[in-house]
């Protein structure tokens, strides 16, 4: 039987989700009925026992001319922050299925995933989906394929996975275009880890693809990268249903189970290899998770008033919940790292890292719907790296972290390379966005008829947070981008530290650029004074480069806080509003006497174009 | 007269409220209670809707005032019948409301007196009786005011907002400023000796010098009033001023701005002869209106009328509060469906915490305050050292100062138990 190991790449929204249920049932793995139903059931288990397994990739068979094919599908991770783990599980293919919609045509991350796919030397096959819509226009969206990803134009594949039109032919072309799997190159056993998942009961899930020789269960097996050894408990594939299997040969694709209690002892990328029997080197392109942005995760306060009127104070979840919340998350991401935080004006919190923002996103979300804190998130920042005068290389994740000027030679910060896409009118405007952020200009590339791809290197520390929004707005939501880091570069960087009421509030720091350094001070100044609100005192608001005093602002004390009106009988309707404005507080982190609200940490990264 | 028994329900009755609560207040009010001396009727015409205006009104179209009434007659007899027992209940002050009462036609308010009387004791301004009416200066005419006065009203509430043109029209609201001291006028020569006027500030764009000669103008007026209520302006979810704010047509006025406003008009109204007897409530000594202070200091009093607000008290315990149903049609289907009980929604029964809340809320932006035995010894004292609050022969009170901060202060004092 032939081998078949592939992914399907697409822009968010263009039909990777749709387009593989419809494989799948056009291969009958299931039948359409059974497919509901099957999939409802083992979701009713899932959900009964309290866990949800995604199955990373999923085994179906097929015939094309009496011959009988295994298809493995492979899922990727779908945002930009994971484009290391994409990238794994490219490598655990040998094709893939490029899907654009035909009424959307190319996009950024269509782009990226293609450069990547064609980097994993993967056969690309280019499919056009949507065709059913009545704005779809393949043939420019063929065109486009063939400018921008040079695959030609003839070979695109029309589907709808609405409509399942085209599928057959795209499962024939599956099956006769793309490449089996290579074949062995070692007596040696070794698999790739290209996922992995916690399951409550069983622990982790490792999802891997064999390259060479063979796992039985009760092997004794050895991460080469993480250097620890687990035994085989359990194998098998999703088919999309789990079926158990003895062991997995070469060629192959399916799950394993060992017994192993945390994700942080499975790293993606891991070469998986025989304990007693070990290969002599790992697959390449393994790679330590590499987090990019930081923030910190504080305690949020509740039950005083906005104003810093005292009231029953308590600390909405103190810090021993909230390192109880981010222990038992990492059990499940290892992807994050955290440590221990103090700040004078903050007291306990936790520095976390993440892959990219939306990473930061999920993972504040999970902590408090999961974990039932609430938390104050501060600005994110990236790395810094610092040379010290005496040679020594330091890494800092934390602007109030940075040495004294005079201390060392220079600061280097993280720059990516970023693409976008881009109907042709706002080239101006977002070539002065990018100015603006410090950009260079690297390339301009043609893709269709009113489209272009910009290509610049800019720091990441200017795309970390409204970029995107901005490039969406100038666009009218038609840009798109995707971006990746290339390394570190050194620039004239100096710290801006706020004072609150006199205190330096280390969180509210900012590495900028020397010439930004006024502006940006200033700016951030305003934005506080309409964050924090009045108190029953003067706050005064600085920033400061050192100890020179750069901007200025003062935030007026309180002076109501009555409603005019009674509403005559209506008492309940009054009740119900102080009932409301008092659940209604903000979440704040007290500072000295003042409380500062969530919104105003993130006001650090305002830019203010 | 106690009704022999009690009609069921109809679901339409029970928005928001469980049906078991809604029998229950039925049970309650037909049942023996402490006398109930004050009424609220709401009148829900107006002829055109003001931007700011969340009262339950619509623009009349004055077919329907006939038939309202109708319902209002059976909705008071029901009322009546729960008061206290007598076959014609003494009340000590009613309070018609809106909407715009006096855009009800003379003959309808001839029906709507001539029941009023018939089945209840309404107090006369000799037995110290008080009756308002709410009058748009617009819609005043000399034979209204005639039939109010012949009716027992004692006291119109005049809506004069402003008497600057340019922030009328900010506000939506039409009359001509003259008509205000016309109104008055013809309401005194009625024989209705107290009147008041209601006042709107901080209107976006109005300057502490356009308050001032607003206020001048309030005093200067003859005749002149008594009693005075001055609202800043609130933005109240789902009206066309918050609509047009959040839209950005205006800006709301400047926090400072509107202090300042509140302490000119404090300190004018003292000069005057007015004292604040109430946040945004002024008066001559003895011309405060006893109708509102009911309400704030938790009396029982009926409700008639779409989205009439009403309670019944209990004692220590706090009170029934409801609502009428809000719209005219819900609200007449449900009184004619069944013999005239009101077609409550949000029943809350009698809770004490809740009423603890209440009376420290509606209590402390009185003049007069509430008793200190309501509050927590330690948070009183924190309000008392901020020099917002004195505690003075067992009462507690806002201080000028605390005034500025009466919300803060009773979130703070109504949690802290
Ligand atoms: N009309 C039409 N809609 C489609 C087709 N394929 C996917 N969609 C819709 O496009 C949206 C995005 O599809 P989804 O599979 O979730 O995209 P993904 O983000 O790439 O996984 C969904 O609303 C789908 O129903 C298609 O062939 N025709
Ligand atoms: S007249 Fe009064 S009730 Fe009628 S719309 Fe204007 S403010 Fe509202």
């Amino acid at each position: 039987m032939q081998i078949r190991n592939f992914s399907i790449i697409a822009h968010i929204d263009h039909g990777k989700s749709t387009l593989a249920d419809r494989l799948l049932q056009a291969t009958n793995a299931v039948s359409e009925r059974e497919a509901q139903a099957q999939f409802l059931d083992s979701m009713d288990i899932e959900r009964e026992r309290g866990i949800t397994i995604k199955a990373s990739a999923v085994t179906v068979f097929h015939q094309i001319g009496g011959e009988k094919f295994m298809l493995n599908f492979i899922d990727t991770p779908g945002h930009v922050d994971f484009t290391y783990e994409v990238s794994r599980a490219l490598t655990a293919c040998e094709g893939a299925l490029l899907v654009v919609d035909a009424t959307q045509g190319v996009q950024a991350q269509t782009v990226a995933n293609a450069y990547l796919a064609v980097n994993q030397n993967l056969e690309l096959i280019p499919v056009i989906n949507k065709i059913d819509l009545p704005s779809a226009r393949p043939d420019e969206v063929a065109m486009e394929i063939e400018q921008v990803i040079g695959l030609p134009a003839e070979d695109c594949i029309l589907v709808s996975a609405k409509t399942g039109q085209g599928i057959p032919e795209l499962l024939e072309r599956i099956c006769t275009r793309l490449p089996g799997p290579r074949t062995s190159t070692m007596d040696f056993t070794r698999g790739l880890i290209f996922d992995a998942v916690y399951d409550d009961y069983r622990g982790v899930i490792v999802y891997l693809r064999m390259f060479d020789g063979t796992l039985k269960v009760g092997d004794k097996v050895r991460m080469m990268g993480a250097q620890r050894s687990f035994v085989v408990t359990e194998l098998g594939k999703y088919t999309p249903k789990p079926v158990k299997a003895q062991s997995l040969s070469e060629g192959e694709t399916g799950y394993l189970v060992a017994n192993i209690k945390t994700l942080a002892d499975v790293r993606i990328g891991d070469t998986v290899t025989q304990e007693y029997t070990p290969a002599p080197e790992p697959l390449p392109g393994y790679q330590e998770p590499k987090q990019m942005v930081f923030c910190d995760f504080y305690p949020a306060i509740e039950g005083d008033d906005e104003d810093g009127s005292p009231g029953q104070r308590k600390a909405a979840s103190d810090f021993e919940e909230l390192r109880d919340a981010i222990t038992k998350l990492s059990l499940n991401d290892a992807s994050f790292t955290f440590q221990t935080v103090h700040s004078e004006a903050l007291g306990f919190g936790f520095r976390c890292g993440f892959l990219g923002l939306l990473h930061m996103d999920i993972i504040q979300e999970r902590l408090e719907r999961e974990g039932g804190v609430k938390i104050i998130q501060t600005a994110p920042t990236v790395t810094y790296q610092v040379k010290m005068h005496d040679g020594e290389e330091r890494e800092i994740h934390n602007p109030a972290d940075l040495p004294d000027p005079g201390t060392f030679d220079e600061i280097r910060e993280p720059i990516v390379k970023i693409d976008i896409m881009l109907p042709e009118r706002c080239i101006g405007d977002v070539m002065k966005l990018c100015q603006e952020r410090r950009a260079e200009f690297k390339a301009q590339q043609f893709i269709s008829e009113g489209r272009q791809m910009l290509k610049y290197e800019i720091p990441l520390a200017e795309i970390i947070y409204d970029f995107y929004d901005k490039l969406k707005s100038l666009t009218s939501g038609y840009g798109t981008m995707d971006y990746d880091v290339t390394g570190f570069h050194a620039d004239d960087l100096v710290k801006l530290d706020i004072l609150v009421n006199g205190t330096p509030v280390e969180a509210l720091s900012i590495i900028v650029h020397r010439d930004k350094a006024t502006v940006r001070g200033r700016l951030l100044c305003q934005k506080l004074r309409e964050q924090i609100p009045r108190h029953q005192f003067e706050i005064p608001i600085q920033a400061a480069i050192g100890s020179k005093v750069i901007a200025r602002e003062t935030i007026k004390s309180v002076r109501k806080d009555v409603t005019a009106k009674c509403y005559g009988g209506d008492v309940s309707r009054k009740r119900k509003l102080l009932e409301k404005q008092k659940e209604g507080k903000k979440r704040m982190k007290s500072v000295g006497q003042v409380n500062i609200p969530q919104e105003a940490f993130m006001a650090v990264l305002e830019q203010g174009e | 007269m106690l009704p022999q028994a009690l009609p069921t329900l109809p679901p339409a009755d029970v928005r928001g409220t469980e049906v078991g609560d809604a029998r229950r207040l039925r049970e309650a009010l037909a049942g023996a209670h402490g006398p109930v001396r004050s009424l609220y009727v709401h009148v829900p015409f107006c002829f055109h809707k003001c931007h700011y205006c969340d009262f339950y009104s619509f623009v009349d179209t004055q077919d329907r005032q006939g038939v309202f009434v109708d319902r209002l007659l059976e909705e008071l007899r029901r009322s009546a019948a729960c008061a206290g027992g007598a076959a014609r209940p003494r009340l000590e002050t009613v309070f018609v409301g809106g909407g715009t009462p006096s855009l009800l036609a003379v003959d309808q308010w001839r029906r709507v007196l001539d029941g009023l009387h018939r089945m209840f004791d309404v107090a006369r301004a000799g037995e110290g009786g008080e009756f308002t009416v709410e009058c748009n200066p617009e819609t005043v005419t000399a034979e209204l005011m005639g039939v109010l006065a012949a009716g027992g009203v004692t006291r119109v509430s005049v809506g004069a907002q402003s008497f600057n043109a340019a922030h009328l029209k900010t506000l939506e609201r039409w009359h001509d400023p003259a008509n205000v001291e016309r109104a008055l006028g013809l309401a005194a020569d009625a024989g209705i000796a107290r009147r008041s006027l209601d006042l709107i500030y901080a209107t976006p764009g109005q300057t502490l010098e356009e308050w001032r000669a607003d206020l001048e103008r309030a005093l200067g007026l003859a005749p002149g009033v008594e009693h005075l209520s001055a609202y800043a302006l609130t933005y109240e979810p789902n009206t066309a001023m918050t609509a047009r704010l959040e839209r950005g047509d205006f800006a709301r006025a400047d926090e400072d701005l509107e202090v300042d406003m509140y302490d000119l008009l404090v300190a004018r109204l003292r000069d005057a002869g007015m004292e604040r007897y109430e946040v945004s409530n002024f008066a001559r000594p003895g011309a405060e209106c006893r109708h509102n202070l009911a309400y704030w200091r938790q009396e029982s009093w009926l409700a008639a009328g779409p989205s009439a607000s009403g309670h019944l008290g209990v004692g220590e315990a706090g009170g029934w509060r409801w609502k009428n149903v809000p719209r005219l049609t819900d609200w007449m289907e449900g009184v004619a469906s069944s013999g005239g009980w009101s077609p409550a929604q949000d029943v809350e029964p009698p809770q004490a915490g809740r009423a603890r809340a209440e009376r420290i809320m509606t209590g402390l932006r009185l003049r007069e305050g509430i008793d200190a035995g309501l509050l927590d010894a330690t948070a009183a004292r924190r309000e008392v050292e901020r020099g917002w609050m004195v505690v003075e022969e067992g009462r507690a009170r806002l201080t000028d100062a605390g005034f500025h901060f009466a919300d803060g202060v009773a979130r703070r004092l109504m949690g802290s138990r």
